[in-house]
């Protein structure tokens, strides 16, 4: 089974950075992909991303979600076909040959690239979480946050969803395979969908409750909401931190340059 | 030392005590064990003896619990008695809060206020001490359930009290990891430690127990030294299962020209790693089989295979003569009822009655009143058809499980461990059900931990060792 979004315990580029580094690194690469629309641009950082997860030795759990990412990006296209349409007419969803609805739903070059911008942007965006995610451990995280004068409460809160994720997916699983045991068939097309989603999410949100009950006094038994707490093993900045900083700002840099001559704000 | 004096108590919403005039003392460096019919308040002594109950929980308490001669209501909080107090709870996996085993210790470890090179030495005498160096960067879902509890045990260890509470913490375990929790436990009784043990396996414990508790609807029923109060009959039926003469003689042999199962050089790999290797196997109709084997040897793998949860990667497997590659889970469903390990998988109805009727409406099944009425008198649960049915006691809800596939009639049923969590008695009735069921013509297949299940109640029992059948064998009738 996939581990969406765990951590994976390796030695790479992206592990040995200061979970600060990492923050400002998903800061700035969020930032930028609100702002950019260029294709050609994100689909550069789209390979720098790529790029870093090779040099990190992360491209294989990066891939994975690459199935995931052109499912979601073929969807984006999809909708603003749909709903978007404006730009020159490059032909019809429905061919014009069919007899009566021929001809509707056009499809058109500024549609499919507001898709594709978006589609870029979202694969900008899973590609660099799941670099940040599976490249920290959550105690590291849980200190970078706590120097950053977040609540505690809301620091676990994080990184137990994180932590479930498999978990739930496992017990659906299992859950799934007992009522398939059972000659639970729920049938196909919107109604089967619907009736079958009660034998499998009742038991999966009755036992998450329960476990998130002895979750829950396991942290106040466990001190963690203390506040006292000893740093062991800090990771300290190193000559990546640097490395990764300075490329940061070279890159915001080139980009307010590039973004201010190409929008003609100035000249 | 902690001290319960009258302690009652009532959860919200309910009316009947959880536990009635409890007066227990656990005294330093001994061990105490309880043990009881599920649903007898062992969890909620266990809450009780922590402060959890008075600090966390509402409902009407009554009576006093002092831990190391303060009274819990003049503590602070939970972070305050955790000071004192370590607790491992049954589930180990809601235990986990982090990614990796030594990030898990280790982050209990920082919250001690001790020094960084204190933190190191206990991390890593904590980690010997349990066993758990070799897998120190594991994430929990690659963890087996026994190594999932020595973390979640390692975790507390690392508070460095002296008084640790555990609440079932072998239940799921198989024979060479609960020795395994054993031999830690009994070396830190040896340390010290003072243990407050909630368990069903005394056998397995006999060795590092001081006082044996019994406790019965809430209150205690026979407390002292395991020597004396295992003389009475009744309290020794509860603590060691006894599961002699179920097997009342030969399974008697059903007129079928073909076998109910038969598993010809079956193989099985999940993403290409191997969990069964050429498995060639036959079963009766009308037989008792056990299946028995450590955890990962292949024995759920195996029984998956016979209602296609799961597709043999080579070989076959008929059911009834019929290849189940020709067949799909609902149609099996008929012929082969599973019963999975944990009873919560299933349950999502209001009512036992529903719970029920689930099963029987997916198979199209007529008559649902009276056949649920006969199932639900199978298991002796006739009383119940009303009520939710998570509210049932593990043992019941064990029993739940079980009539739900047995109303759906099939002719083959698959029970995965169903003895665990359960007493000695409540571990016999499931058991007699079963012969039951077998008698009534069903061939019964058992996957267990436990040895005496097969040898006293089984006609046959297959014992299989990483992925394969290493031993098939006939039970010699006494």
């Amino acid at each position: 089974m996939s581990e969406i979004l765990q951590y994976v315990h390796k030695d790479g580029f992206f592990h040995r950075l200061h979970p600060f580094s990492k923050i400002l690194f998903i800061i700035v690469i969020s930032v930028m992909c609100v702002f950019i629309t260029s294709i050609p641009f994100l689909i550069l950082m789209v390979v720098a991303l790529l790029s870093l997860a090779y040099i990190s030795h992360l491209h294989r759990e990066v891939i994975q979600q690459l199935k995931l990412v052109l499912i979601m990006s073929v969807v984006f296209i999809i909708i603003t076909v749909l709903t978007m349409p404006n730009g020159a007419t490059l032909g019809y969803l429905i061919p014009q040959g069919v007899p009566v609805i021929g001809g509707s739903i056009a499809i058109t070059d500024g549609a499919i690239g507001i898709g594709l911008v978006l589609a870029l942007r979202f694969m900008v965006l899973i590609f660099a979480f799941q670099l940040f995610l599976i490249s920290t451990q959550p105690r590291d995280l849980v200190h970078a946050m706590e120097k950053l004068h977040m609540p505690i409460d809301y620091i676990l809160m994080f990184i137990i969803a994180l932590r479930f994720i498999p978990t739930l997916q496992i017990e659906g699983q299992r859950i799934h395979e007992a009522q398939l045991a059972r000659g639970y068939n729920p049938g196909t097309g919107m109604l089967g969908k619907i009736r079958g989603v009660a034998p499998i999410v009742v038991p999966l949100v009755s036992n998450a409750l329960l476990r998130s009950n002895v979750l829950g006094l396991t942290i106040d038994m466990r001190g963690y909401r203390t506040g006292i707490r000893t740093h062991v093993r800090e990771r300290k900045f190193c000559t990546g931190d640097y490395a990764m900083m300075g490329s940061l700002v070279v890159t915001v840099s080139v980009f307010f340059v590039v973004a201010i001559f190409a929008s003609g704000l100035i000249f | 030392m902690i001290k319960l004096k009258d302690v009652s108590y009532t959860y919200p919403h309910t009316v009947q005590e959880a536990l009635h005039r409890l007066s227990l003392v656990l005294e330093p460096g001994r061990c105490i064990m309880v043990t009881g019919p599920s649903g007898a308040g062992k969890t909620t002594l266990c809450l009780a003896a922590c402060g959890i109950l008075f600090h966390e929980y509402g409902g009407k308490k009554a009576g006093f619990v002092t831990i190391n001669g303060r009274d819990v209501s003049a503590y602070t909080g939970l972070s305050e008695i955790a000071k004192n107090i370590g607790i491992v709870f049954d589930d180990a996996e809601a235990q986990m809060i982090f990614t990796t085993v030594e990030e898990e210790i280790l982050s209990a470890l920082e919250y001690r206020g001790l020094a960084p090179e204190e933190i190191e030495r206990r991390l890593a005498s904590i980690m010997e001490v349990t066993y758990l160096s070799a897998i120190k960067d594991r994430s929990p879902h690659n963890l087996s359930g026994g190594q999932k509890q020595r973390v979640a045990l390692a975790a507390t260890l690392a508070l460095g009290n002296d008084i640790l509470i555990l609440d079932e913490p072998t239940s799921e375990l198989d024979e060479h990891a609960t020795r395994r929790i054993v031999e830690i436990l009994s070396n830190l009784k040896r340390q010290g430690k003072t243990i407050l043990l909630v368990e069903h396996k005394y056998a397995h414990f006999r060795d590092m127990v001081d006082t044996l508790v019994v406790m019965e609807h809430g209150a205690i029923s026979a407390i002292g030294a395991p020597g004396e109060i295992l003389d009475d009959e009744r309290i020794k039926r509860i603590v060691i299962p006894d599961f002699t003469g179920i097997r009342t003689g030969a399974a008697p042999a059903l007129p079928t020209s073909t076998p109910a199962i038969a598993v010809r050089n079956l193989s099985y790999s999940y993403d290409e790693v191997p969990a069964l290797h050429n498995v060639s196997i036959g079963i009766n109709a009308g037989e008792f089989v056990a299946i028995v084997g450590e955890n990962g040897s292949g024995k759920t793998t195996l029984v998956k295979q016979f209602n296609r949860l799961l597709t043999p990667t080579a070989g076959d497997v008929e059911i009834r003569g019929k290849n189940t590659r020709d067949c799909t889970i609902a149609e099996l469903a008929r012929h082969v009822g599973l019963v999975f390990q944990n009873p919560d998988h299933m349950f999502f109805a209001d009512t036992v009655k529903d719970e029920i009727a689930f099963g029987l409406e997916n198979l199209g099944i007529k008559n649902k009143d009276v056949v649920i009425d006969a199932a639900l008198g199978e298991v002796g649960l006739l009383h119940t058809k009303t009520l939710y049915p998570r509210w049932l006691s593990r043992g019941e809800r064990q029993r739940l499980a079980i009539a739900c596939v047995v109303a759906m009639q099939p002719a083959i049923i698959v029970l995965d461990e169903p003895t665990t969590g359960l007493d000695g008695d409540e571990a016999r009735l499931v058991m007699e059900i079963l012969k039951k069921l077998q008698q009534n013509g069903h061939t019964v297949i058992v996957i267990t931990h436990n040895r005496d299940i097969a040898q006293y109640c089984a006609d046959r029992m297959i014992t299989m060792d990483q992925g394969r059948v290493s031993s098939d064998t006939r039970v010699p009738v006494e």
